[in-house]
């Protein structure tokens, strides 16, 4: 897709023509990140969908996708670039024994033959047509000196390697951070991004999505399940299942061939949407004293519309 | 603390004049609007958010509410506010300015820009000075018991000027001493070193140049020493008010001494006061946690704050490096199995929870309360602290558990 042609509009269809269902002010921003070059901050819970729009832009836009996954740990070594010594010191061994000349061996393995591309590199280097879509995913998991160091690298779009120079990006590619709250993340960056919190899809919404991607769902479950999520949602679990969850328990529903949410079927199946023993604890003491009335629900459900 | 609806309004009401014909101008004054409600908005901010209107249909509303959301907030948290003053300021019709608009009376989050200002001296000025004389006494309150727990949950509200801080540098310096102990801590990250416990390829091969690539020095690598968070959870019940001098004080001191030190206080509820104390301006910190901590002196409810604490903070807050220390008597007027089982989750998340009890210092004091009890099994350390003299034997302890 041109960037140059895009309007919002066209962003949402192309996202939702690649199976991403988005509100407006989702494509608003995504759309707005892409026209002014800058980065766009995608905060949310946990199974939200932020590192899906990375994921699915590449695709729209038909270029590459550079993800670089942050950790604690993480430096400038495994997210720039890294000289790759043992071809160095193969180079300096055979000259050593054909004797060359030690001067120019020195500058030569220090050249971009023997430079290991890593992510932020590898984004700002990337000369194809379209530039690539450069996803920095879980930013939070990084520590602060890494921010800091990020900070240079998004502002400019340039990185010093002292041994060979400066290199520029030709065209700035579209970068998406992602972060789950974990920690605050520094103001400075923040503020060299666009932010948006992405939040629980709305019943409607969660609907469509299980029915885009889950076709041979049955409407009437999609809508059951979805009722649920949205209700459970509302309650006081530990870890509140996010839209992921929906979705591996929509597939596994029709993996196990059922087409109507009961009771037996919910305690069976209750693994892919809580993962703690606590909350399963919880949920089964909801069931049982009626808080969470799964019959009413159901009922409830059948009359939305699709 | 709650922005209502007429600090918006006269936040609006106050730009006013500065409003003009055309989106620009307009959109000057409300970046100032916005700044004037607490939000922290950039220069280059405002510009990308100018520059991103030429990209939307401006139309239509929502795009536009949209753009400038993405462009001037970066917090959830300040979302909404951003949507209530958004709602205020781009009526049809801007609202009539006011006769007087000068003398708006300065409204709590306008406080921001003050508290860069102090300056580093400023600290301990204050705290030789003694009560502030800022904070003005509330005429309407009400004198307050030293209850041991107060069976209700007393929503008092209480002045920190009647409480003469003067308290010596000592007891800072001895804080200080704990602090560095508390948070030193070996990261993952290695550094070139002399003597490591690694070799280090990157600058083993770059020595090697001035030899020819021959490697002749081994360059190593070592940890380093990183510091790790600190959160403190204070208990500020009625029945540690006579501490509560001291607690300030070591607030203070570990907050603005350290990197990453998050402080809470709790009696039935808890409150983040981090952002209220973070600065040297000591008196106008004060004076902003006690207009916004609510149940000061009040009851105790250590469970259902630690419940609290869980589940809204823990995960953004405290991770395998971080050291939890909680300030409390264990008095607890809460339900015990609550505050056992939120203390075992806490302590599946943290590195080490220091318990500081006040109490301890007595020869007879032995923790029977139920709440002590239940909290015990699952705390790393359980000491005194209720004088300069505890403050520097609780140096030594950690200084000898840490080594």
């Amino acid at each position: 897709m041109n960037p140059k042609k895009l309007t919002i509009e066209t962003v949402e269809g192309a996202l939702r023509a690649h199976q991403y269902i988005c509100d407006r002010s989702l494509a608003t921003v995504v759309y707005l990140s892409i026209t002014m070059g800058k980065p766009l901050l995608l905060e949310g819970e946990a199974g939200v969908g932020k590192t899906e729009v990375a994921k699915v832009l590449a695709e729209v836009m038909e270029t590459k996708l550079i993800r670089l996954q942050c950790y604690e740990g993480l430096d400038a070594n495994t997210a720039l670039y890294e000289w790759n010594y043992p071809k160095q010191m193969l180079r300096s061994k055979l000259e050593e024994v054909q004797h060359g000349d030690r001067e120019t061996v020195a500058t030569e393995i220090f050249s971009e033959e023997y430079l290991v591309r890593r992510p932020l590199l590898e984004a700002i280097q990337s000369d194809g047509v379209t530039p690539p879509v450069l996803l920095i995913d879980e930013i939070d998991r990084a520590d602060m000196e890494f921010e800091a160091f990020l900070l240079e690298v998004l502002s400019d779009f340039q990185i010093t390697i002292p041994e060979i120079g400066t290199i520029r990006a030709k065209k700035r590619p579209y970068v998406y951070l992602t972060s789950n709250r974990t920690r605050e993340i520094h103001d400075a960056l923040k503020r060299r991004c666009l932010y948006h919190w992405i939040d629980y899809p709305s019943l409607e919404k969660e609907y469509a999505i299980v029915m885009t991607k889950f076709p041979q769902v049955e409407s009437h479950l999609a809508k059951q399940v979805c009722a649920f999520m949205q209700r459970v949602r509302e309650m006081n679990f530990y870890k509140r299942p996010g839209v992921a969850e929906t979705l591996d328990w929509a597939s596994a529903l029709v993996a196990l061939n059922r087409h109507e949410l009961d009771e037996a079927t919910v305690k069976e199946t209750m693994g892919c949407v809580f993962k703690y023993r606590e909350d399963l604890h919880h949920l089964e003491e909801e069931l049982r004293c009626k808080r969470l009335d799964l019959n009413q629900m159901l009922k409830a459900s059948a009359e939305l519309q699709a | 603390m709650e922005v209502t609806t007429e600090i918006i309004q006269d936040a609006v009401a106050r730009y006013a004049t500065v409003r003009g014909q055309g989106t620009l101008a307009n959109l000057l004054a409300f970046g100032r609007v916005l700044k004037q409600l607490g939000i922290e908005i950039g220069m280059s901010q405002m510009i990308d958010a100018s520059r991103s209107l030429g990209f939307v249909n401006l139309s239509s509303k929502t795009d536009f509410r949209v753009a400038l959301r993405a462009n001037l907030v970066s917090d959830k948290d300040d979302m909404a506010l951003f949507e209530r003053a958004f709602e205020c300021f781009w009526q049809d019709c801007a609202p009539e300015p006011p006769a007087v608009d000068v003398v708006t009376p300065p409204i709590m989050p306008a406080e921001r820009d003050g508290w860069t200002d102090g300056d580093a001296g400023n600290m301990e000025e204050l705290l030789a000075q003694g009560p502030s004389p800022e904070a003005q006494p509330e005429p309407d309150q009400e004198p307050f018991s030293v209850p041991t727990y107060s069976p209700n949950e007393v929503l008092s509200r209480k002045d920190f000027s009647e409480m003469g801080i003067e308290e010596s540098r000592a007891v800072a310096q001895a804080i200080l001493m704990i602090a560095n102990k508390i948070a030193t801590q070996v990261s993952r990250r290695k550094k070139r070193a002399t003597k490591g416990d690694g070799i280090d390829p990157r600058w083993t091969m770059r020595k090697s140049i001035k030899y020819g690539g021959e490697i002749v020095e081994l360059v190593e690598r070592k940890r380093r020493i990183r510091k790790t968070r600190v959160v403190l959870l204070c208990d500020v019940s009625g029945s540690m008010d006579c501490y509560s001098r001291f607690l300030i004080q070591f607030m203070y001191g570990l907050q603005n001494e350290l990197w990453g030190v998050e402080t809470f206080v709790f009696s039935t509820s808890l409150s983040r006061i981090t952002h209220l104390i973070r600065s040297k301006d000591i008196a106008g910190a004060l004076e902003r946690i006690s207009n916004s901590v609510l149940g000061w002196s009040g009851g105790t409810n250590i469970g259902r704050s630690l419940q609290t604490f869980n589940q809204d903070f823990a995960a953004a807050l405290v991770s395998h490096r971080t050291v939890v220390v909680i300030i409390s008597d264990g008095w607890d007027r809460g339900d015990v199995r609550v505050l056992g089982r939120e203390m075992q989750r806490l302590k599946a998340r943290c590195r080490t929870i220091i318990w500081l009890n006040p109490l301890l210092a007595s020869d007879h004091y032995e923790p029977l309360c139920k709440g002590m009890q239940a909290a015990l099994p699952y705390l790393d350390y359980f000491l005194s602290v209720h004088s300069v003299n505890s403050l520097v034997a609780l140096g030594r302890t950690l200084q000898r558990l840490v080594a």
